[in-house]
């Protein structure tokens, strides 16, 4: 089996897909994805914009655009809570109660119309039935939690009166407002300045340490995944090309892709004026689930049967001898050579 | 925020002191003389010392300057003159109108209110449903239908046929629900649209996806979330729909043998009664001028970004 | 309930309905001399209030003309009004506008300051004054529409200018040495007419209701010319007997404007993402579950 299946898992994701359809179109932006994620643990999801990164993870939960509908199948067993096929209501009392989420842009993401006390104290009146004092209070000591300055004055603001960083922090303390066991975090610091998104990072392993939550990572920031994640699952096109130990995944990655993704990175080392090295190609636009392995095309190792036959992610996504990684080169490979790659 | 109010109070006053001159100019470049008018309304074949006599009588050999501005302290005082068809003082007979079209106005403001509330949200609630649907379709007719055919239609339905209300009178509630209904339609069409359009706009603004990864009902979002985010445009479109319903007093008035101000001001126009109609357009104006600067007001008081912005102005 | 639902969808979404509707408004209004069966005018006071029948499909009022050609003729009447309201409107607005977007600075502040008053006043109400001080009469009713309507579209027309004049391409023939007039003749003025037309459409329904209401006044269109809401009024004193004669012409009208506010909400460009479709989404499903059965 490609993920572990222990039972201390809090996330188990197995052969899990998504088919999404819209006005124009209809797509598999999640083909049989499988992971998990331990209490406490951090995985990071990364990708290219387009990857299925965001669906994959907000998909189960129900929370998709006006206007868009999605079908799941294969299974999202969250703290032994099969969430594929869950009714909306018990998916709402899920839904920023045992797992909060934190958006890219906090800018939007927060209600413009509301003060920021509100928007927190709001989270904890529906989960942990507090009375609107009460409430108000909670929201005082989370906008403590995560450090922000002058939190009585902050509480009466509306959103565009807070700098980005403290939107961001402001998002945070909703997400963690009922204390959730799984903390879903979407490309968390991406609309931020650089300085800050230090600080956010530090703020979120903080958080993770003192209430012992889970995260799930949603980047395509390399940096952020090697600060905070201990396992990381690179996607392309809806797949997992990639799952492994952090450590591993960076330093001898094996799948062509991950590779490219890597080699891509500007280092400290590239002498001054050297070019700057993209992966060719684009990734294909979503649509119906390909025969062959999606990144066929732009691989420079590829193989006859790579376009006709997809290939599964084999090894180990545990903390065994190396990473599972979706390829059929490499997994022909013998196991010794896999040292050398 | 206060020196935006005051920014506000500042147009509002410009505006009033242009809607005087407007009213005063109507006036003064009516074609023919308003002196040989007035004297042959009074006596047959005036003779030239009769018109001389009105001249004098209303200061119309003054210089312009000099008239407006006796025109405009009498009109402060409540003064507007006499009406050339009937001889009455203009002033009280407003005074006494006034409740009445301000009953119509105000009541058929509620009637559009509630209705663009229920007939919105029943669209946002439920969308492409049979709600949704029927929602859409009042809106439309409401929108298309001109206010005299409405009425018609409600007296025939609802008076003559069915008897459930009076065609005309003042007396008891009863005899405003058809008048509020009449005028009200117009407004709660175009409101229903703003209050429809704009929750949908904001329902798919991310912050509506941050509600529902709260746990939050699509019914709690509507509501706690996309309702507070509609207000400034709603009372934005509320005080236009203001203009658009003294539009529709004058035709529900005589409708309904109403005698309101809206009423007299047909009179007016109808017989070219050029004091009556200029002191009806003062009235109107400055109440139009007024419901903008309210209005201004309170987009201030609910959109955070206005209060911010005044703070730092 | 589903098919009551259908039904009332299907009224909702029309927009062939309004394509249909002004269609029909406008060549009743161009062939209405022709298509009218009887004189509009041609009273018979021996057949009055008649009842539909093969001579008078649509009855007769309470003069005894024939309905149906008083109706007939009634397009033409609204649609030559609204045409001539529009068309004075659109001159002066799309002037002021277009001047105030191509020279900018104290020009445009100054136009635009009018404009904002114009708009900041209730213009009906002002129309009805100056009606009220020049008397009733065709042209009076037109100019003081006119008047009601030119500092939206000259609103408009400058919002319009202004996003022509900050293309790239008016910018290099400025660079390449186009005269002004060139410029602005054979550039902004084309541009701007064309989109500010479009915006216009969505207006006409509302200049249709306010000559309607006007003429139902005793303001606008004046008697012997046939108009709908000046036949509603002449037949409201026998509503209680010939209702008929009330709701017809009301009817027709009605239908004109909502066609044109169809047509106007149509094209107004507000796409709010709405919940999928029935019959769309299993449309999408039935592609997913092929490829389901291409690759097992």
């Amino acid at each position: 089996m490609m993920a572990p299946e222990t039972s201390s898992d809090l996330l188990q994701v197995s052969h899990f897909s998504v088919d999404l359809y819209t006005a124009r179109a209809a797509l598999r932006p999640v083909d049989g994805v499988s992971y998990s994620v331990a209490p406490g643990e951090t995985l990071a999801i990364v990708g290219e914009s387009g990857s299925g990164k965001t669906v994959l993870n907000f998909a189960p939960l129900g929370l998709m655009p006006t206007g868009v509908v999605t079908d799941l199948s294969g299974s999202v067993l969250f703290d032994g809570q099969q969430l594929v096929g869950l009714p909306e209501p018990a998916l709402r009392r899920i839904r920023g109660g045992k797992i909060g989420t934190i958006f890219q842009d906090p800018m939007s993401a927060l209600n413009p119309a509301l003060r920021i006390g509100r928007q927190i104290a709001e989270v904890a009146e529906l989960h942990l039935g507090m009375t609107h004092a009460q409430a108000e209070a909670r929201a005082l000591d989370l906008l403590k939690l995560v450090r922000m300055s002058d939190p009585q004055a902050r509480l009466r603001q509306y959103p565009h009166e807070l700098s980005g960083g403290l939107r961001q922090r402001a998002m945070i303390a909703i997400a963690i407002a009922a204390e959730p066991r799984l903390l879903i975090a979407d490309e968390p610091t991406t609309a931020l300045d650089v300085t800050v998104q230090a600080q956010i990072i530090g703020l979120l392993k903080d958080l993770q340490r003192r209430l012992n939550t889970a995260i799930v990572l949603i980047t395509h920031d390399m940096g952020v995944v090697a600060s905070i994640a201990a396992r990381v699952a690179v996607m392309y096109a809806g797949r997992l090309a990639e799952y492994g130990p952090v450590e591993q995944v960076l330093l001898t990655p094996r799948h062509p892709y991950t590779r490219g993704l890597i080699a891509a990175l500007p280092s400290v080392d590239d002498a001054p004026g050297s070019p700057f090295r993209g992966l060719p190609g684009t990734p294909p636009v979503l649509g119906a689930p390909l025969p062959g392995c999606a990144f066929a095309p732009r691989c420079p190792q590829v193989i006859d049967i790579c376009a006709r036959q997809y290939p599964p992610l084999r090894g180990s996504g545990g903390p065994g001898p190396g990473a599972a990684v979706a390829c059929h080169v490499v997994n022909a490979r013998p196991s010794k050579e896999q040292a050398h790659a | 925020m206060s020196t935006l109010i005051a920014i506000r109070l500042r147009n509002a006053v410009v505006l009033l002191v242009l809607a005087t001159m407007l009213c005063f100019a109507l006036v003064v470049s009516a074609p023919g003389n308003v002196a040989v008018l007035i004297a042959e309304l009074r006596t047959p074949k005036a003779s030239f010392e009769q018109i001389r006599l009105v001249e004098e009588e209303l200061g119309l050999n003054q210089p312009l300057v000099l008239r407006y501005a006796s025109w405009l302290n009498g009109a402060l005082h409540g003064n507007l003159g006499v009406s050339y068809k009937t001889g009455d003082a203009i002033g009280p007979a407003l005074a006494s109108r006034l409740p009445i079209t301000l009953t119509l106005v105000v009541g058929g403001a509620a009637f559009a209110m509630l209705l663009s509330f229920a007939l919105g949200f029943l669209g946002a609630l439920w969308p492409g449903r049979l709600g949704d649907a029927v929602s859409r379709v009042i809106a439309l007719l409401g929108a298309s239908m001109p206010s005299f055919f409405v009425g018609a239609l409600l007296i025939y339905g609802l008076a003559v046929e069915l008897g459930l209300f009076p065609t005309f009178g003042t007396a008891g509630l009863s005899s405003w629900v058809l008048p509020w209904m009449t005028i009200g339609l117009l407004p709660a069409a175009v409101l229903s649209r703003v209050v429809r359009v704009g929750l949908e706009e904001a329902m798919a603004r991310p912050f509506a996806l941050t509600a529902s990864a709260k746990g939050l009902s699509r019914r709690a979002i509507l509501f706690r979330h996309a309702l507070p985010n509609i207000a400034p445009t709603y009372i934005n479109a509320l005080g236009a729909q203001g203009g658009a319903m003294v539009v529709g007093a004058v035709v529900v008035e005589p409708l309904f043998a109403l005698k309101g101000v809206a009423d007299l001001f047909l009179q007016g126009v109808l017989f070219r009664d050029f004091m009556v109609v200029q002191a009806c357009l003062l009235v109107f104006l400055t109440s139009f001028i007024l419901l903008n600067l309210m209005v201004d007001i309170g987009m201030m008081f609910t959109d955070p970004k206005l209060r911010r912005q005044g703070a730092n102005a | 309930m589903r098919r009551l639902r259908d039904l009332f969808q299907a009224l909702a979404q029309l927009p062939r309905l309004a394509f249909l509707a002004v269609g029909l408004f406008v060549l009743l209004g161009v062939l209405a001399p022709w298509l009218a069966p009887y004189d509009p005018n041609a009273q018979d006071l021996l057949a009055t209030h008649a009842d539909p029948s093969w001579q008078h499909w649509l009855g007769t009022d309470h003069l005894g003309r024939d309905t149906l050609s008083r109706l007939i003729v009634s397009a033409r009447t609204s649609l030559v009004g609204m045409s001539l309201v529009l068309l004075i409107a659109l001159s002066v607005g799309i002037t002021i506008g277009t001047v105030a977007g191509y020279r900018r600075g104290w020009v445009e502040e100054v136009l635009m300051r009018i404009v904002d008053v114009g708009l900041a006043m209730p213009s009906l109400i002002v129309a009805l004054a100056v009606i009220g001080i020049f008397g009733t009469g065709y042209w009076n009713m037109i100019l003081a529409l006119a008047l009601a309507w030119w500092p939206g579209s000259a609103r408009i027309s400058r919002a319009v200018a202004v996003g022509v004049m900050n293309r790239p391409h008016i910018e290099s023939l400025r660079v390449l040495g186009a005269s002004p007039g060139r410029i602005y003749f054979h550039h902004l003025l084309p541009s701007t007419i064309g989109a500010v037309l479009v915006y216009a459409t969505a207006d006409a329904g509302a200049v249709a209701l306010s000559i309607a209401t006007l003429s139902f006044l005793g303001l606008g269109i004046q008697p012997p010319t046939p108009e709908w809401g000046q036949m509603l009024v002449d037949a409201l004193p026998y509503l209680e007997s010939a209702p008929w004669q009330v709701i017809l012409p009301g009817l027709v009208l009605t239908l004109v404007v909502i066609g044109f506010n169809l047509l106007g909400e149509s094209i107004a460009l507000n796409r709010v993402p709405t919940p999928l479709p029935r019959r769309i989404l299993l449309k999408r499903r039935a592609m997913a579950a092929d490829w389901r059965k291409a690759a097992p």
